[in-house]
């Protein structure tokens, strides 16, 4: 099996589908983003196994998350978000960050412990911590 | 030189502020400001004249004019107000300056010479879109958090707290059967346990919640409720840490209180001279509302400030 020198490739696409094959198997279906990681054996990270449907590189995760942030806060379609906004600069108070958590807990199924979730000050924060306890699956 | 009314120029360079006493031990002192109270931009601007050029730049990085005004609010009440005692004749609200302990609590950074000690004074401040708050005490710690009380929790109140409470507290929450009732319990409990954390300057991570249960002591069923006729042991909240069991736990005590009809504010403050027989020392709160160079009121039993809990 051929070695993988690239750790990310991004397809980004407005049409309705794209699929792609590598060692056999089908990786992920998305309407318009399909981020795929790839480490340098060419294993993927995560599968989850209620849909096959590998746990993506950032933007997707960030995107995810994003919109958790944005239930939560009941932010404005107009509040701009970008992945180093941070929560507290949103009007999040420490009820708010612990069910934004809660809500990332239940999306992304994973557990944050205590000690980490101070760590989760913003979106990418919130992102690189779920690709992290993702990978780890 | 402003043309204003006089009463500008008679804070134009110095801005007035009501001295005060500092607290008594075992006195708490609480100030508070609705936000909504306040409206002329040349006051906003004078609050933010006082602050350090950190809290300024953090003030205007807040996203939208009433998170600004709120977070500018919460450091001009807590500037002011350390101010009013008078420490000595050099402080003033701008020169205050502030550091974090080790695991992030702010603190005053006394500016002091040889000859002259600082009072051992503590505060804490907690903010929502509609209230900020800053307790104050002497040689005591002190934790406190507001919150709205018709505040929404997007998540199942249960779950939550099935999530982030210990089982006694859920236990408690469970046996709340109307879920009005539940959720405000539920906010009231998030207020003692967050006052509780922030008392002891550790914060979320460092005390996570399932560590410790807070339950009203001798009718845990009613709750935190005003009982009828109780006494004070009736109405005492109490905190028990699994990870420090006794000794560590009885040196807190706990005021809860409703605040200007529309707030739950918790207060957590160490008890000195804590012994078993010492249990009931009661506890002095004086509450104030203020907005800074304008007015004061004193609101202590007025009511604004209706004890739930703890008195």
């Amino acid at each position: 099996m051929a070695a993988v020198s690239a750790t990310c490739v991004r397809f980004r696409t407005s049409s309705a589908q794209l699929s792609i094959r590598a060692s056999n198997q089908i990786i992920g279906k998305s309407a318009s983003l399909v981020s795929l990681g790839w480490t340098r054996t060419g294993v993927f990270p995560c599968i989850r196994t209620s849909r096959l449907q590998i746990c993506a590189a950032k933007a997707e995760t960030v995107e995810k998350v994003s919109e958790i942030v944005r239930k939560q806060l009941a932010l404005s379609p107009e509040t701009a978000l970008t992945p180093q906004t941070k929560f507290s600069e949103l009007g999040a108070d420490s009820l708010d960050t612990v069910e934004i958590v809660m809500g990332l807990e239940e999306e992304f199924n994973i557990s944050v412990e205590e000690e980490n979730s101070e760590n989760i000050t913003t979106i990418q924060e919130a992102a690189d911590l779920i690709d992290k306890l993702c990978d780890k699956k | 030189m402003k043309l204003h009314c006089f009463q500008r120029a008679f804070f134009h360079s110095s801005p007035s502020l009501i001295p005060v006493q500092l607290p008594a031990p075992m006195e708490t002192h609480l100030w508070y400001m609705k936000p909504s109270e306040v409206k002329s931009e040349s006051l906003l601007k004078e609050y933010l004249d006082i602050l350090s050029p950190c809290e300024r730049k953090n003030v205007l990085q807040m996203g939208g004019e009433e998170l600004r005004k709120s977070a500018l609010l919460a450091r001009a009440l807590v500037r002011t107000t350390i101010a009013r005692y008078q420490i000595n004749s050099e402080i003033t609200p701008r020169s205050l300056k502030f550091r974090k302990n080790i695991h992030g609590k702010p603190e005053v950074e006394w500016q002091y010479s040889d000859d002259w000690h600082p009072p051992s004074l503590h505060f804490n401040i907690s903010h929502t879109s509609s209230l900020v708050a800053c307790g104050v005490t002497v040689n005591s710690q002190i934790g406190i958090d507001v919150e709205e009380k018709h505040r929404s929790i997007k998540h199942n109140v249960l779950s939550f707290a099935r999530r982030y409470f210990s089982e006694h507290e859920v236990q408690f929450l469970a046996a709340i059967s109307d879920p009005q009732v539940q959720r405000m319990e539920f906010i009231k409990l998030w207020t003692l346990k967050e006052a509780y954390v922030k008392a002891l300057g550790k914060g979320f991570s460092g005390a996570p919640f399932k560590t410790f249960t807070i339950r009203s002591k001798s009718v845990p069923e009613e709750g935190f409720n005003k009982l009828e006729g109780s006494s004070l042991k009736a109405s005492e909240i109490v905190v028990d840490s699994f990870d420090n069991p006794t000794v560590l736990t009885s040196n807190w005590q706990f005021l809860l209180l409703e605040l200007a009809n529309s707030h739950y504010a918790a207060i957590c403050t160490e008890k000195h001279g804590a012994s078993e027989g010492d249990r009931n020392v009661p506890v002095k709160l004086t509450v104030w509302k203020t907005i800074p160079f304008l007015e004061d009121e004193c609101v202590s039993g007025t009511d604004a400030v209706k004890t739930i809990c703890g008195l």
